[in-house]
């Protein structure tokens, strides 16, 4: 079982094809959780702590806006833990939930530049599109290792929470 | 609109338990079952689940090893038509819940585009058949100049 980076990081798509394949997806959700649980924030995640764009640091220099640096601080965990990702280039605007171009390119590039395998895939309009991507998602699932399980879901389908690294 | 950002939700027990997850469950348009049905079974399933019926399908939040059952359970119903992801929120929580908000939640616009192709995902994993598509590629430039030419021999015969 491997963890799989997904960008769109809340893709309901991409999460649901990793997870029929036996194989957990990073997404965005469940860091969002965690800092919904957290009591000392009034209006989570709506609000970022000042610790946020601290945190964002390890992954943006100074001079990048604090915007970038708050949302890295909580896709970053993710990047860091992934061992595979897959990414949708050439989606329509407003497909993705981040809200930030720049957070966007800088995740790509971040998953880009790990050493780790990575399916780009293009956004499908139609039928032939949508079996082409399906196939390609498929086929880089199986070949990963613990990979090709069953669609029934037998094997674990929500995985392990992953650890708030970037987080307080 | 400060009501919109400043909400400060009365926060049950469940919502703070780190053993709670949150999963919606989404239907597509050829699923073979109504999200009724599937409310329905969720709740003959008898496990201590909090269940939502939403337009879309339905949202269950409790201990993860309940939710996983019934996302189990749920799949055998019709594996290619049932889709579902994990959410941040608790049901009903007023800082996503339409309800308490003046517009659609964060994650609608995203959920509307991706339920468009949810039918073709559920077709290309019950039918898996290899495709391939032709690339439309712009016209070259030699070409363009043919053509431009020949309209131009046209206008001068003219």
């Amino acid at each position: 079982m491997v963890k799989v980076a997904i960008y769109p990081p809340n893709s309901l798509v991409l999460a649901d094809l990793i997870e029929r394949k036996g194989h957990t997806p990073l997404a965005l959700q469940k860091q969002i959780r965690q800092k919904i649980k957290d009591p000392e924030i009034d209006s989570p995640p709506m609000n970022i702590t000042e610790e946020d764009p601290i945190n964002g640091l390890k992954y943006a220099a100074i001079e990048v806006p604090s915007g970038v640096r708050g949302r890295m601080s909580i896709i970053g965990p993710l990047i860091d833990v992934a061992e595979a990702a897959i990414i949708v280039d050439g989606a329509p605007f407003g497909f993705g939930c981040v809200g930030c171009a720049r957070t966007n390119e800088l995740s790509i590039f971040c998953l880009r530049k790990k050493d780790i395998p990575v399916l780009e895939v293009v956004y499908p309009d139609d039928e032939d599109g949508t079996r082409l991507m399906v196939n390609q998602i498929m086929e880089f699932l199986d070949s990963l290792p613990g990979g090709g399980g069953d669609l029934e879901g037998d094997s674990d389908v929500l995985g392990e929470p992953i650890a708030n690294k970037g987080g307080k | 609109m400060p009501a919109n950002l400043c909400i400060t939700p009365d926060l049950g027990k469940e919502d703070m338990d780190p053993e709670v997850s949150t999963r919606m469950i989404i239907l597509s348009s050829k699923a073979n079952v109504s999200e009724s049905e599937v409310v329905n079974f969720l709740h003959m399933l008898n496990l201590p689940i909090t269940i939502k019926w939403t337009c879309y399908g339905a949202m269950i939040s409790g201990k993860d090893e309940y939710v996983r059952e019934a996302i189990r359970e749920l799949r055998k119903l019709d594996h290619y038509g049932i889709f579902t992801k994990e959410r941040g929120f608790a049901p009903g929580d007023p800082r996503r819940c339409r309800g308490h908000r003046y517009g659609p939640r964060e994650g609608f616009h995203q959920m509307e585009k991706e339920f468009r192709i949810l039918d073709y995902v559920g077709e290309a994993l019950k039918n898996p058949r290899e495709v391939e598509i032709e690339k439309k590629e712009p016209v070259s430039v030699d070409y363009f100049k043919e053509i431009l030419e020949e309209e131009n021999k046209k206008e001068d015969d003219k």
